[in-house]
C-alpha cells in the first residue's frame, strides 16, 4: 500500500515532536546539568558553570543519599525476592487448568495495580500498622502476643516494603502466566504420559521454560525499585527520615523539601537522577549477561 | 487430547494450592472492609476497635468533611481532568503514529520503533527537571501544565500497544478501500480505526487509571495552586485530618480515592489486567 508523503509526515511528526520534547531534549539536558552549577531551573545554559563532578562528590558524601542508596539496594533484594517469588507462586497456582475461581483470584490480587498507591498507602499505614487498632496488633492479640510498633524505627522499613510487595506481586503474577500459557501444550502432554507428577512437571518443565519471562519480571522490578517513592513518601509524610529515605526521595527533599541548601542547586538534583539512571542499566545489563536464555526462549 | 483434560480435572490442583489464594483474598477484602466500615464511624468507636457496632449510627458526615472541608472534589476533579485529557491527547497523537508505523515504508521507521521501546525505559526522573524548566520558561503552569505533560508521557506506550494491535490486523480491508477509491484519510478513520476499537478501549482504560493514580510527576510539577491531584492532595487531607486523630474522615477520603477505579475494574478487570502487559511482553 503506498501512501503520499504528506500523509505519513502528518500522522507521524506530532508523535516525534513528543518525542523530542519529553524525551530527547530532557535526558540530554539532565545529563549536562549533572556537572555543571545551574542555579534556578530555568537558568540559561551561558550561566552554567563547569563543575567536573563536583556534583556527584556532592551527593556521593551526603550521608543522607547513601543511606538512601543503602535502603533502595535493600529494597531490590528483599523486595525482589519476595516480589517475584509470590507472584510466581500465585502464576503457577492460577494457570491450573482446572482451579476453581481462575479469574476471581487473578483479578483480586491484580486490583492494588490499579489503585492510587497513596491510598492503599494510608489503609496500611492507618489500619493494617496501627498501635491501638491496627489488623496485625489485633491478630497478635488473639494469640496472646504483646502489640507491636509496626511503624517505630525498627519495623518501619519492613513494614514499608510489605506494603509495597502487596501492590506489585498482581502486575508480575500476569506477566509469569503470561509465560506459563506460552508453554507448549504437547510438553505437558508428553510429560503426563510419561508418568510425571505435578512436582516433576513444575520443576523440571515450567520453571526452567520461565527463565525469560523471570528476565523481564525482574528487570521490571529492577527499574521499579531503583525509582522506589511513592511508598517511601506516603511512609514518612513529614520529611525524611534514615529508616524510609531513597535516592529519588532525596532528590526531591534537596530540590523541593526539607534538605534545601544554598550550594545545592538543580545541577545536584540532575546529578541524582543520572545516578539512579546509570545504576538501572548496569543493573538491567547484569540480568540480561546472567540469564543468557538460548534455545529456552519461548 | 480430552482424555488428557479429563484426567487433569481429576486429578485437580491440590487443596493446599487454593490457601494462599484464600489467605491474600481474605486480608485485601479485610481491609476494604474495615475501611469503608470506619468510614461511617466515630473516632472513639475506632480507638475502642467497636468500628461496626454503629452506636451513634452511620456517620456520613465524615465523607463531606473529606469531600467538601478538606477539598477533596477540587483534587478529585482536577485528577478526572488529567485522565480524560490525557486519554484523549494520547489517542489523538498515537494512533495516527502506530497507523502509519506499522502500515508504510518509509526512512527511519524501523528507528522510530526502537526509539519508542527504548524510552519507555526512561525513568521519569530522568526527563523531570528540564519538563519542570520548559513549563516554567514558558509560564505554562497549574492544569494546563499538568495536562500536556501526562499526554506527552502517554504517547510511547500507547503508540506501542496499538501498534502491535495494527499489526496484527489484516490489511486485506484496507486495500480494498483504497482500490475502491478512499483516501488514505477516509481508509484510516472509516477502515483501519474501528478494527483497533477493542484494544483503544483497552489502552484508554489504562491510560486512564495510570493518570489517575500517578503521584510523582504530579509532585513535581504543581506547587501549591489549584492544580494538585487526587494522589498529593490526599496525602494533604490525610496530614490535616490526622492533626485531630480524625480517623474515620481519613478513612472515608482514602475510599473516595479508591472508588473510581475500583468501579471501573470491576466492569472490565480483564481488559485493565491485559491491558498492563502490552508494553513489556508480547503476548
Amino acid at each position: 500500500m503506498k501512501k503520499s508523503k504528506t500523509f505519513i509526515a502528518c500522522f507521524i511528526v506530532p508523535c516525534l515532536i513528543v518525542l523530542a520534547i519529553t524525551y530527547f531534549y530532557p535526558v540530554a539536558r539532565t545529563l549536562c546539568m549533572s556537572f555543571f552549577k545551574t542555579g534556578s531551573v530555568t537558568a540559561p545554559v551561558s550561566t552554567w558553570t563547569f563543575a567536573g563532578l563536583a556534583n556527584f562528590k556532592r551527593i556521593a558524601a551526603s550521608p543522607d543519599f547513601r543511606r538512601g542508596l543503602w535502603n533502595m539496594l535493600r529494597i531490590w533484594i528483599f523486595g525482589g525476592v519476595f516480589a517475584i517469588g509470590f507472584s510466581l507462586l500465585f502464576a503457577v497456582i492460577l494457570s491450573h487448568k482446572s482451579i476453581r475461581g481462575k479469574h476471581f483470584f487473578r483479578a483480586i490480587i491484580y486490583l492494588p495495580n490499579v489503585i492510587s498507591a497513596v491510598a492503599i498507602g494510608n489503609a496500611w499505614l492507618y489500619y493494617v500498622y496501627n498501635y491501638d487498632f491496627g489488623m496485625l496488633n489485633g491478630v497478635l492479640k488473639v494469640f496472646g502476643i504483646e502489640p507491636l510498633k509496626w511503624l517505630g524505627p525498627d519495623l518501619k522499613f519492613g513494614a514499608m516494603i510489605a506494603a509495597a510487595i502487596f501492590g506489585v506481586v498482581g502486575y508480575y503474577m500476569m506477566v509469569f502466566i503470561g509465560g506459563v500459557e506460552r508453554i507448549p501444550e504437547d510438553v505437558m502432554e508428553a510429560a503426563t504420559l510419561d508418568g510425571a507428577n505435578a512436582w516433576q512437571k513444575l520443576t523440571r518443565i515450567t520453571l526452567p521454560l520461565l527463565k525469560g519471562t523471570t528476565k523481564t519480571v525482574f528487570t521490571f522490578w529492577t527499574i521499579v525499585a531503583m525509582q522506589f517513592f511513592v511508598w517511601s513518601k506516603v511512609f514518612s509524610p513529614i520529611g525524611t527520615e534514615s529508616s524510609t529515605i531513597v535516592p529519588i526521595g532525596y532528590m526531591y527533599e534537596i530540590l523541593f523539601g526539607s534538605l534545601q541548601s544554598p550550594e545545592i542547586d538543580i545541577g545536584t538534583g540532575a546529578a541524582v537522577g543520572v545516578l539512579v539512571a546509570a545504576i538501572i542499566m548496569v543493573i538491567t545489563s547484569l540480568i540480561n549477561r546472567l540469564f543468557k536464555t538460548d534455545d529456552l526462549e519461548l | 487430547m480430552k482424555k488428557i483434560h479429563k484426567a487433569d480435572t481429576l486429578n485437580g490442583p491440590s487443596p493446599l494450592a487454593y490457601v494462599p489464594l484464600l489467605l491474600w483474598t481474605a486480608f485485601m477484602v479485610a481491609i476494604l472492609v474495615y475501611i469503608v466500615g470506619a468510614s461511617l464511624s466515630v473516632p472513639r468507636d475506632v480507638f475502642t476497635g467497636q468500628v461496626f457496632k454503629y452506636s451513634t449510627g452511620l456517620h456520613w458526615e465524615n465523607y463531606v468533611t473529606a469531600w467538601t472541608t478538606q477539598k477533596l472534589y477540587v483534587y478529585f476533579f482536577n485528577s478526572l481532568i488529567y485522565a480524560v485529557v490525557a486519554c484523549t491527547g494520547g489517542l489523538l497523537i498515537s494512533a495516527p503514529a502506530a497507523y502509519v508505523l506499522s502500515r508504510c515504508k518509509f526512512r527511519g521507521n524501523h528507528l522510530i520503533k526502537r526509539i519508542l521501546i527504548l524510552v519507555m525505559s526512561i525513568p521519569s526522573i530522568l526527563i523531570i527537571l528540564p519538563i519542570y524548566g520548559i513549563l516554567v520558561k514558558l509560564d505554562i503552569r497549574g492544569r494546563v501544565a499538568l495536562c500536556l505533560v501526562y499526554v506527552c508521557l502517554r504517547v510511547p506506550y500507547t503508540t506501542v500497544f496499538l501498534l502491535n494491535f495494527f499489526e496484527s490486523i489484516s490489511k486485506t480491508y484496507e486495500e480494498a478501500a483504497a482500490i475502491d477509491g478512499c483516501t488514505d484519510m477516509q481508509t484510516f478513520l472509516k477502515i483501519a480505526l474501528p478494527m483497533v476499537r477493542p484494544a483503544m478501549t483497552t489502552i484508554t482504560l489504562f491510560n486512564f487509571l495510570s493518570v489517575l493514580n500517578e503521584y510523582f510527576v504530579a509532585l513535581l510539577l504543581t506547587a501549591s495552586d489549584g492544580a494538585t491531584s487526587l494522589g498529593v492532595g490526599l496525602t494533604s487531607v490525610v496530614s490535616a485530618l490526622m492533626y485531630t486523630s480524625n480517623y474515620p474522615a481519613i478513612f472515608a477520603a482514602v475510599v473516595i480515592v479508591v472508588l473510581p477505579s475500583i468501579l471501573i475494574y470491576c466492569l472490565a478487570s480483564r481488559k485493565i489486567m491485559y491491558g498492563g502487559m502490552g508494553g513489556g511482553i508480547k503476548g
